[in-house]
């Protein structure tokens, strides 16, 4: 019985012990913050009181809120998440309680934002996250305040949508590159709606036409000439061909509105922004006049230059006739020959290297003496100004000169050792010719031609191709002097 | 899903709503027994906001308190569960 009353006892104290224990665990947790809430009991009646702010102010108060924004501890762990932060993750409530942001959020957003609330006494700068909400990415500036929630300090996170700003930002842009792309190319570009109508267009399309392009019709704003055998009447085809998918690429056209009237080479391509049909279309325009004038210009040489060849053909043919007719022996011939078609070619180096344009008449004089006098020396003597000949004329004279030259090396001023030559260019005037005087000085005593061979012919016919042109040889007794009348009309 | 044996822990949470250290004490409950003690638990959640009246059976006065029904003895452990190596001892899985 004793035993039985000391068991007893024993077994209260022992449940007294437990139950100041739990007592004194109870009071330390409250008072270390470890519990939020306490029952209470009045009258047989239990109650729950929370201990610190109703966490129901805070919950309404997140739940107006427009961003997405929900409540954390320390941890990150989810205290409350408002509608729109329930809405982008397509989560109720029940499934996000308690769970860590880290558990919630993908990756990189998460490491981001865990910055955010790592230190609770200083204010971090926001940052921007991204990541998919129905499989479309969206961007949020995610910021983060330190706030108490009941006992604890947490933090309230919000997540502001900025998805459209940065679309917006995107896309324009986007429009500033396609717009740079655009002003930056070196060819016209051009860009129409469906109706015609420009959208854009860059400098050198803008030199293009007298009118502002933007906001004019394509077709009015620089109306286009095709050749017939494209089949194509207007501008407006090439757009609607290529609105029907089918782009045109590189097709001549003249632009005969266009200052200086332009020949151009078009391109038309469908502007597609979207799957659906085309928004307009994207012309390029590669200027060709230049391209054009040079094709005119080497088709005008090729014809010169046959029409040089056969005058040439038929100068070499007559000088070979005309010098055999007035040469007694293979060798007098072979000589006479061989020098006048020298004196030809050296036009003709001298006309090559000046494109076929015009010459000095120095240079002609130079050329055809020089073999038989230094031109720089005493014995050669140059005044007035220098003329530039036309092709006909310079050859025509270089003739002249090589007969001259020839003669007084033969019989002539440069015979002997003391003679000299003087070549006077006159100032050109009104008159319809301009005088070289060739005058010979100082040589053996003159007689006239014995006869008159082909090198005389030469002289006096070479410039007769105009009325203009011609000369006259006097024998004077000091020596030859040789008038040579230029046709102004070959006299640059 | 863990299922009832000898070695099962049978565990009673009780909270207080959804007050901050409510949801921490059953999101830390469900991580602990989750990475230690796979398979071999049992977790009721009591909200006493809803009935207070069931804080009796285990004399709770202080909310979130945990309640370690088996095995026996009754273990309580105080607060929202932060401690993970108080947990586990007490729940004697070290």
């Amino acid at each position: 019985m004793r035993s039985s009353q000391e068991q007893a006892l024993k077994s209260l104290i022992d449940d007294l012990r437990q139950r100041v224990t739990e007592a004194e665990e109870t009071l330390a947790a409250i008072r270390e913050g470890s519990v939020d809430a306490v029952v209470v009991g009045a009258e047989g009646q239990d109650e729950v009181l929370v201990i610190g702010d109703d966490v129901l102010a805070f919950r309404n108060f997140m739940e107006a809120m427009e961003p997405g924004a929900v409540a954390v501890d320390a941890d990150g762990r989810l205290l409350y998440a408002n509608a729109r932060f329930r809405q982008i993750f397509a989560e109720d409530w029940d499934r996000l309680k308690g769970k860590l942001l880290s558990e919630i959020l993908p990756g990189p957003a998460a490491q981001l934002i865990s910055k955010l609330i790592s230190h609770d006494d200083h204010e971090t700068a926001p940052v921007s996250v991204s990541f998919l909400e129905r499989g479309v990415e969206r961007n949020y500036l995610v910021s983060a305040r330190p706030v108490h929630l009941g006992t604890i300090r947490g933090f309230a996170v919000t997540f502001s949508d900025l998805t459209e700003r940065v679309r917006a930002e995107a896309a324009e842009r986007a429009q500033r590159i396609a717009s740079a792309i655009i002003a930056s190319a070196n060819e016209a570009v051009i860009v129409c709606d469906r109706t015609l109508t420009i959208t854009h267009a860059n400098f050198a399309a803008e030199a293009l036409s007298t009118e502002k392009l933007v906001g004019n019709r394509l077709d009015a704003a620089i109306p286009l000439k095709f050749p017939d055998a494209t089949g194509i009447l207007e501008i407006g085809e090439l757009v609607e061909s290529s609105l029907r998918g089918t782009p045109l690429r590189s097709i001549e056209a003249f632009a005969p509105m266009s200052p200086g009237a332009r020949d151009v080479l078009v391109s038309a391509a469908p502007l597609n922004i979207s799957d659906d049909e085309p928004e307009g279309c994207v012309l390029t325009l590669v200027d060709l006049t230049q391209r054009k004038k040079d094709e005119r210009q080497m088709h005008l040489l090729m014809r010169e230059l046959d029409h040089r060849v056969k005058n040439t053909l038929a100068l070499v043919l007559s000088i070979s006739k005309r010098t055999a007719a007035s040469e007694e022996t293979l060798e007098g011939f072979q000589g006479s020959f061989s020098g006048r078609i020298e004196a030809l070619a050296a036009t003709h180096n001298l006309l090559a290297g000046a494109s076929w344009e015009s010459l000095s008449l120095r240079q002609i004089f130079g050329a055809e003496v020089s073999p038989y006098a230094e031109t720089s020396g005493d014995r050669i003597n140059i005044t007035g100004p220098d003329l530039s000949l036309y092709p006909r004329a310079a050859i025509a004279v270089g003739l002249i000169f090589h007969e001259l030259a020839t003669n007084a090396t033969k019989y002539g001023a440069l015979s002997g050792e003391a003679g000299s030559i003087n070549l006077e260019i006159h100032p050109k005037t009104d008159a319809p010719s301009v005088e070289v005087t060739w005058t010979e000085r100082d040589g053996p005593p003159v007689k006239s031609f014995s006869r008159k061979g082909f090198g005389h012919t030469v002289i006096s016919r070479s410039l007769s191709y105009s009325p203009h042109g011609g000369t006259t040889l006097e024998f004077e007794p000091t020596g030859v002097v040789c008038r040579i009348q230029i046709p102004i009309s070959d006299v640059a | 899903m863990p299922t009832e044996n000898a070695n099962t822990r049978k565990l009673t949470l009780y909270v207080a709503g959804e007050t901050p250290k409510s949801l921490a004490a059953i999101s830390n409950l469900e991580r602990i027994c989750r990475e230690h003690l796979p398979g071999k638990y049992q977790i009721e959640v009591i909200d006493l906001k809803k009935n207070p009246q069931l804080a009796r059976e285990h004399k709770i006065v202080a909310i979130p308190t945990l309640v370690r029904e088996l095995p026996i003895p009754i273990r309580k452990i105080i607060g929202d569960l932060s401690d993970e190596q108080k947990v586990l001892i007490n729940l004697k899985v070290e």
